[in-house]
């Protein structure tokens, strides 16, 4: 009641996403449609006090049957999979030079073919993998911590506060993505495993924090919330109890959302030629080599993007599988 | 919402001034003489004279605030690097490019994007619907490097005795025909989708159903309302993904040569030329911002009743 | 049905007419004009010669403008008269004698006042030119260059410059020593006049095309920034008839493998952007690929206080195979380096005459060396900047130093970074570095003076009061081979069997380039330069 913004929301740009860059506008158009509706979802569930067990049983019956959504788990573990084991069963060295093998095409030797120092690229890519999945989870990880304790504080303590924190957010939002990705990036000068997530986390995190103080405020005016202040529950045990673990369905969905995107941007970054250091590659830092050879041998450029291109579809499906999974209302396909 | 818009244009103000200090202060975080090109030192006595040049010998409030005072008059500065050029020049010369590829690569998805979710929608659950979402989603995942390095792959070595595209620069329109598709595909397939969702959640309204068991002829109530529910998101969507067109479209422009903004920027920041760093963010922040606030007043405008309903 | 097709038919055979036409039309004037497109592989920061500090300006202007004088042919390079008719030197003090017929492009003679004017304005505080440090060997510049104009009236120190207008055509000239290479450095592009009336009437853009004013063979005619450029014969040139192209287009493309799509396709008769090296096996083999020499090194520096035993080092410089790395790496032609000066510099064999860096690896003469050692320093951190060439380079070197049981960590950063990280004196965590250099000027001196004490180029940490007395020595011996016998003894120091070596050579440089066989005349000399006024398109 005291907070008009959330039932309709301060200005449309809120809701449809500024959508300034890709991974941006994808997440966020994408998130916020599922929030609202996990986020009443969620509402009528607790108000509705449905025992807990029973709601995570029927969200994973109900993802069960999404089929494109299984399709797109298994692919995703498939994935997961190749880039854990490759490089324990592979008895190439990934970083022993060997010229005379120097840019052999695809075979069965060499099924991903080799670069130009003759590196085996099959365990490169599993490799690279490593490097690209490492970044994107603890880069997702940074931005939904980051997105929370601001979104969260912003949320709970309301009036000038979150004002405060929210008009700031606006400034953040002008600062067109990439550019700012490399800003954050130049001042590190180098540029490693650390730099890139926090450069990508920097440069991303408000969505995660506006997402979380809107879930915030919308709980804070569900009956059970108040009744629990009626109560006498203090502040910061209300947050956690009632307000974050509420979130938490929202939170899974969201990292299957901010994945990819994340990894884009660091294969983005690195084809700028601010990837992490060599002998070391990311799918990114593969792709950039294989730009440089993609008249004489293309198969190393597209490689590595076909694996991003599998992890965005994957993680995307499985996202849209779990929103609907974790909001019974969704008719079922 | 006159109100509405004069207080969202009266945000710009300050929210501009935070986007100009923080890059302000990023740049000046980053390590790096913009005057030393090569491996060659600068004596002390010329780094001296550049620094007294360009200000840089005032302390850094001083320089943000002749900064902000130029950029209130609309003159960026001079660039530190192209010495024979001013910031307004450069935006001059590459903000246009970067402006025609975005609103040609928009102009495209919604060309093709459109009709292909209306397909999809209309063929739902067909063969037809299949293979264009499948389409879709491939389209929407590639990234832009590769769709980019296929296309100049396939029509600068396959195909160059059948075809006479360039495959860079940007001089003539069949000069931007390659790059549009690069950077108009990922939004084709977004618009795409977005109109075969909309349109099948059209479908299922009452209203649609009614029109259809009054014995409308078919082809009417897709044209007349199908279609033109299903516009809106398009509508105000488009706004900022030409906010994004236009500001992310480094990776386009700089596999293809293009003269434009984005391409600029980065080797701006890696020659530490403050001066158009700074320029370009602020001009780029100001199309976004610009692009949000439009949207807005779109989708308020557009219909009020669509904004109670998903909320 | 069929009269849509009629129409087709008739609206296609239409368009081939008009085309043959429009064709057949363009290709008539073609005929007569000599036109030569070619790509460039940078926009070109700066047409003042003041404020010009790279190549592809350089070049350009060197082709727009007259210089003093020209280099002749590698290796020695001598000076040869062109805007400067005739020279004499004594001791500290040049005079030149310009040619008269040298005339800017609004039909104004070009005197010495333009030149005193132009080297003024190059070294004047106000204007700021980086270059401004290839004027300090002229008496009092360095002085007038440093002077604070808002501290000191600097117009005092201006009077003193050692630069001065003797008659129309005349030009004296003090320097600070006696400097063997001045009359060859005069071929510089920071010698270039400018004219004065075009400065004071269109300030910072008296170099866009409508506003510049030039003296050379050719003319800027349009400047697309990062596009294009156009240059069009200067008929009013005092050899215009010996100069053959009409018309010159340079293509900006920064990337290499667009560069080579579009002189596969005939768009560009000269591709000068730089080559990818997967690409170059198969070009090697068209007569159109084209290696050029080069004065520039390319090497890895020590710092010296982290690797202190001089058998490391050697042994670390003994492990890597220069020759694996040019020929599967860099592939472009560049030749494995014993020592740092090149050998194509005049003297470059008597100076090179001891140094011993192996072209392949010597990994059991490196394991001696090895150990010889007392106290290693295993774990190696090797600094590059960063560019795929480089990162190739390193990629190679690590493993190569693996075989010595060193753990090399590579360490990339930006390049304006990494200038600043480097130093002198470099960051502690530095052990090995990589740089290049290319010449200013085509002396030896020019590349040994990097390795002084006080020298800005000189990361290494390493000092030696013996070095700098030669080099000092040699600054002041004008007799060639004298001087040559100088820098061999300073080249020994670095690279000789008993020198320091806080440097380790890798490979000398050279230049590539795609050459249509249409084009006659193209060539790229030592100092990165090709004059236009001596090519033909047939």
């Amino acid at each position: 009641m005291s907070e008009p913004d959330v039932a309709t929301p301060k200005s449309a740009t809120e809701r449809r996403g500024h959508g300034v860059d890709r991974p941006l506008l994808r997440r966020r158009q994408e998130f916020e449609d599922a929030l609202s509706r996990t986020a009443s979802a969620r509402g009528a569930e607790a108000g509705a006090s449905l025992p807990r067990a029973s709601l995570w049983g029927d969200a994973f019956h109900r993802f069960m049957k999404n089929k494109a959504s299984v399709v797109a788990a298994v692919a995703f573990l498939a994935l997961l999979a190749f880039v854990i084991i490759v490089p324990f069963v592979s008895n190439e060295d990934p970083y022993a030079l060997d010229f005379s093998q120097a840019y052999q095409s695809p075979s069965w030797e060499h099924p991903f073919g080799t670069d130009q120092f003759g590196r085996d690229l099959l365990v490169r890519t599993a490799l690279g993998g490593r490097v690209s999945f490492g970044i994107g989870f603890a880069a997702t990880f940074m931005i939904m911590l980051v997105g929370i304790v601001y979104g969260a504080t912003a949320g709970f303590f309301g009036g000038q506060v979150d004002n405060a924190l929210m008009r700031f957010l606006d400034a953040l939002y002008g600062l067109p993505y990439l550019p700012f990705a490399i800003l954050v990036l130049a001042v590190f000068g180098t540029v490693n495993f650390w730099t890139m997530v926090v450069a990508l986390t920097v440069a991303s995190w408000f969505t995660a924090a506006r997402v979380v103080r809107g879930q915030i405020i919308t709980l804070k005016q569900n009956d059970y919330v108040r009744a629990a202040y009626a109560v006498g529950a203090r502040g910061p045990r209300v947050l956690y109890r009632h307000l974050l673990i509420n979130t938490l369905g929202l939170i899974i969905v969201f990292v299957f959302l901010e994945l990819p995107g994340v990894i884009l941007g660091e294969a983005f970054l690195s084809f700028l030629g601010l990837g992490i250091n060599p002998p070391k590659a990311s799918w990114g830092t593969l792709a950039q080599d294989g730009y440089t050879a993609y008249a004489t041998h293309p198969y190393i450029i597209v490689i590595p993007s076909v694996c991003i291109a599998w992890l965005i579809l994957s993680a995307f499906f499985i996202a849209d599988g779990l929103r609907d999974a974790l909001d019974p209302r969704t008719k079922e396909a | 919402m006159l109100a509405f818009i004069i207080r969202r244009i009266f945000w710009t103000i300050p929210v501009l001034l935070l986007v100009i200090l923080m890059t302000f202060l990023l740049m000046k975080l980053i390590k790096g003489n913009p005057f030393q090109v090569t491996e060659r030192p600068v004596p002390p006595a010329i780094q001296a004279n550049l620094d007294r040049k360009f200000h840089l010998d005032q302390p850094w409030w001083a320089q943000y605030l002749y900064y902000v005072r130029d950029v209130a008059t609309f003159n960026l500065g001079p660039s530190l690097v192209q010495r024979n050029q001013d910031v307004n020049d450069v935006v001059k010369e590459h903000l246009p490019v970067s402006i025609k590829l975005g609103v040609m690569a928009i102009l495209f998805a919604i060309v093709l994007g459109i009709p292909l979710g209306l397909y999809a929608a209309l063929r739902h659950n067909s063969v037809g619907d299949y293979a264009a979402m499948t389409f879709a989603n491939i389209g929407f995942a590639l990234p832009s490097f590769l769709v980019a390095t296929l296309l100049i792959y396939f029509f600068a070595l396959r195909l160059k005795d059948y075809t006479h595209l360039p495959t860079n620069g940007w001089e003539g329109p069949s000069s931007y025909v390659l790059p549009v598709i690069a950077l108009g595909i990922y939004p084709m397939t977004y618009f795409a989708r977005l109109v075969r969702g909309t349109v099948l959640e059209t479908m299922q309204q009452d209203y649609i159903r009614t029109a259809k068991a009054k014995g409308l002829r078919w082809k009417v109530v897709v044209g007349k309302h199908v279609l033109r529910n299903s516009l809106i998101p398009v509508v105000t969507a488009a706004g900022p993904i030409l906010g994004y067109l236009i500001t992310g479209s480094f990776i386009v422009e700089f596999i293809f040569g293009i003269p434009g903004i984005g391409r600029y920027y980065v080797t701006s920041v890696t020659g530490r030329d403050y001066s158009v760093v700074m320029g370009i963010t602020v001009l780029l922040s100001v199309i976004i911002i610009v692009a949000n606030l439009v949207v807005d007043i779109l989708y308020g405008y557009l219909d009020p009743r669509t904004r109670d309903e998903r909320t | 049905m069929r009269k849509t097709k009629r129409w087709v038919w008739w609206a296609g055979a239409s368009a081939l007419i008009a085309i043959t036409v429009v064709g057949s039309a363009i290709g008539a004037t073609g005929a007569k004009t000599q036109v030569l497109t070619m790509s460039i592989g940078a926009e070109p920061p700066s047409l003042d010669p003041g404020l010009a500090t790279d190549t592809t300006s350089s070049n350009i202007l060197l082709n727009i403008m007259e210089p003093l004088v020209k280099l002749g042919p590698a290796p020695e390079l001598k000076a040869l008269p062109a805007a400067a008719s005739s020279w004499s030197v004594k001791g500290k003090v040049v005079n030149l004698k310009l040619n008269p017929a040298v005339r800017w492009t609004n039909g104004q003679p070009v005197t010495s006042a333009d030149y005193v004017y132009s080297w003024l304005r190059t070294i004047s505080p106000e204007l700021g030119a980086d270059y401004a440090y290839q004027f300090y060997g002229i008496a009092g510049a360095e002085a007038y260059n440093g002077c604070d104009p808002k501290k000191s009236n600097c117009n005092a120190l201006k009077n003193k410059v050692g630069i001065k207008a003797n008659g129309k055509y005349g030009l004296t000239i003090t320097l600070t020593s006696p400097q063997p290479w001045f009359i060859q450095q005069l071929s510089h592009h920071s010698f270039l006049p400018v004219n004065k009336a075009a400065v004071a009437k269109y300030g910072n853009k008296f170099t866009e095309p409508q506003n510049i004013v030039t003296d050379g063979p050719f003319k800027l005619s349009a400047w697309k920034h990062d596009a294009s450029m156009t240059l069009t014969k200067n008929t009013k040139w005092r050899n215009a008839s010996s100069v053959k192209l009409d018309r010159i287009n340079l293509q900006i493309i920064t990337d290499a493998s667009t560069a080579l799509n579009a002189f596969k396709a005939g768009n560009i008769s000269i591709d000068t952007t730089g080559f990818n090296p997967s690409d170059i096996p198969a070009l090697k083999k068209t007569p159109e690929w084209k290696v050029y020499k080069a004065l520039g090194t390319y090497y890895y520096g020590f710092n010296v206080k982290n690797i202190s035993d001089v058998n490391q080092r050697r042994a670390m410089s003994f492990a890597i195979d220069r020759k694996a790395i040019v020929k599967y790496i860099t592939q472009a032609g560049q030749v494995p380096a014993r020592g740092f000066t090149p050998p194509g510099i005049a003297g470059g064999p008597i100076i090179l005459k001891n140094a011993f860096n192996p072209p392949t690896h010597q990994t059991a003469k490196a394991k001696q060396y090895m150990s010889q050692v007392k106290n290693p320093k295993k774990d190696i951190h090797l600094y590059i900047n960063n560019s795929p060439g480089h990162i190739n380079i390193a990629t190679a070197v690590q493993a190569f130093w693996k075989e010595l049981g060193l753990n090399v960590q590579i360490k990339v950063q930006e390049w304006k970074q990494y200038l600043e990280f480097l130093g002198p004196p470099p960051n502690s965590d530095v052990d090995v570095y990589r740089l290049g250099w290319i010449y200013d000027y085509p002396d030896a001196q020019n590349g040994l003076v990097l390795w002084t004490c006080g020298s800005g180029n000189n990361n290494t940490n390493w000092c030696n009061k013996k070095y700098d007395a030669l080099i000092a020595k040699a600054n002041n011996t004008p007799n060639a081979n004298a001087r040559y016998l100088l820098y061999q003894q300073a080249e020994n120091l670095l690279s000789g069997p008993n020198g320091d070596m806080p440097l380790m050579p890798i490979y000398w440089y050279t230049y590539t380039a795609l050459v249509s066989q249409k084009v006659k005349g193209f060539s790229i000399n030592p100092m990165d330069q090709w004059d236009y006024s001596t090519i033909s398109v047939s």
